[in-house]
């Protein structure tokens, strides 16, 4: 470690919580619009930055009295820096949504998996508590409707919404080997792609178009970011 | 409710984060320190110098509250020095501005929009990822800020039209196994070039995927039967090759 290291590590924590928050925010928000596949719900960080919205929603509120042209101006710029947080945090809950009703069957194993006290290879649940209700109550009111407005009427074993059998699944899935464009944050040795013979390293700040499957551990880890 | 949009960010979205970089302004009023959500505003007393994300910079500009300093890249000189290094390397972009040194383990690396990289201290010899979409919002909004806009304006366009060129010769080295290199790329020509290139390598993989089955299956069978792969001299030929 030279003084190089020590002067980032310093300047890296005096780096307000806030702004490495943004920051956080402004990747899952990148990652979620660009990857194929739902990513793991970044429950602290929401939370955070939810709070911080309340409270400055209170702030605004409270203050939007003052009439005085100083304060005003101050407010609008409180409000302009409000609003583009609101369309982060929607833009990034939409996209979400958006994967869960493509690929409803498959998220909700998904996240069944992660959430089982068993399995330990996943920490956190993929979707949040209203995600989750969300998807079930969803897909108990498609499932409603089907049934009384056709399915009732088919055989008891044609009535399934997940089939399996036959060799053609009824369970949509995303595409994981789609070309995503991403840029390693930190040296991550050597990328393999799966079922080819390609192999390349990827090094600290190099873009690549490749393959979310052969990347995908490395985004979860935040070696490598979506772009 | 869903978003509508197709996946991959758009033009629009890649200004917005664009709107979160870095700029030098001169304020022309004072502003008290602010506590925004994106950590606290640093107050502004004129004439000093302060980074602000480039949004509020172009709001404060807007009201005539402040002026914008364009970045150290923006200028006649070193554009015209860049636009050469495009011309006459032919392969692959100008390289991007050097990264500052990685922060320790646990805390997370900063990246483009988060980088100084168009301050009044950035480098001058390289463009950062959101050279174009910063290039054109400054222009437009701060033209009586530089000194010659007219002419940066015109290298900016130059620059764009030979990288355009580079991304769609680029489009001839792709193949169906992804892992293409796009160093130096900017933001806004990833979103034009997105669709096309991710596109064409989707398209290829389809095609050639019962061939990549095979080999995926052969590969299960080696690591289960715990073949080494070392008879296997045509896999090594191949590796050559590349």
């Amino acid at each position: 470690m030279d003084i190089d290291d020590l002067l980032a590590e310093v300047s890296a924590e005096a780096v307000p919580r806030e702004t490495r928050d943004l920051q956080e925010l402004t990747r899952c928000w990148v990652a979620e619009r660009v990857a194929p596949e739902l990513l793991t719900w970044p429950e602290e960080l929401m939370e955070r930055v939810l709070e911080r919205i309340r409270r400055q929603i209170e702030l605004v509120e409270d203050q939007t009295g003052d009439m005085d042209p100083k304060a005003n101006f101050k407010l609008i710029v409180i409000q302009t820096e409000l609003e583009r947080f609101k369309f982060l945090v929607r833009s990034f809950l939409r996209a979400r949504i958006k994967k869960i009703d493509l690929f409803p069957l498959h998220t909700l194993a998904l996240h069944t998996a992660s959430t089982d006290p068993g399995s330990t290879t996943t920490a956190a649940p993929l979707l949040s508590s209203s995600e989750y209700q969300y998807l079930t109550q969803h897909q108990a009111l498609l499932f409603q409707h089907y049934a009384s407005s056709f399915l009732s009427q088919f055989p008891a074993s044609l009535q399934r919404l997940d089939d399996t059998t036959g060799g053609i699944s009824m369970v949509d899935r995303p595409d994981e080997d789609k070309a995503v464009f991403c840029r390693a944050l930190r040296g991550v040795g050597e990328i393999r792609v799966e079922g080819t013979e390609r192999v390349f390293e990827m090094k600290r700040g190099d873009v690549w178009v490749v393959r979310w499957s052969a990347i995908r551990e490395w985004v979860r880890t935040g070696d490598v970011e979506l772009i | 409710m869903a978003l509508p949009l197709p996946p991959g960010l758009t033009p629009p979205e890649i200004a917005f984060l664009c709107e979160m970089e870095l700029v030098t302004v001169v304020p022309r009023q004072r502003l008290e320190r602010l506590e925004l959500l994106g950590g606290p505003l640093p107050p502004l007393n004129p004439p000093h110098r302060t980074a602000l994300p480039l949004w509020l910079a172009l709001l404060l500009k807007r009201q005539r509250r402040a002026n914008i300093l364009p970045p150290p890249w923006l200028s006649p000189h070193s554009l015209t020095a860049i636009l050469d290094h495009e011309t006459t390397h032919e392969q692959g972009f100008s390289p991007p501005p050097r990264l500052p040194p990685l922060p320790s383990q646990n805390t997370l690396p900063f990246s483009p929009p988060f980088l100084p990289s168009s301050t009044d201290n950035a480098a001058p010899d390289a463009l950062p990822y959101h050279w174009l979409e910063l290039g054109e919002m400054l222009l437009e909004a701060a033209t009586d800020d530089f000194e010659d806009p007219d002419n940066v304006r015109k290298l900016l366009r130059g620059l764009r039209e030979v990288r355009m060129a580079k991304l769609r010769q680029g489009v001839e080295v792709l193949d169906s196994e992804g892992g293409i290199s796009m160093n130096g790329v900017g933001g806004m020509e990833v979103a034009e070039g997105r669709a096309f290139v991710t596109g064409v390598i989707d398209g290829l993989r389809k095609i050639t995927v019962s061939r990549e089955q095979q080999k995926k299956d052969k590969d299960g069978e080696q690591r289960e039967n715990g073949y080494s792969g070392t008879a296997e001299d045509y896999d090594d030929d191949e590796m050559d090759m590349q």
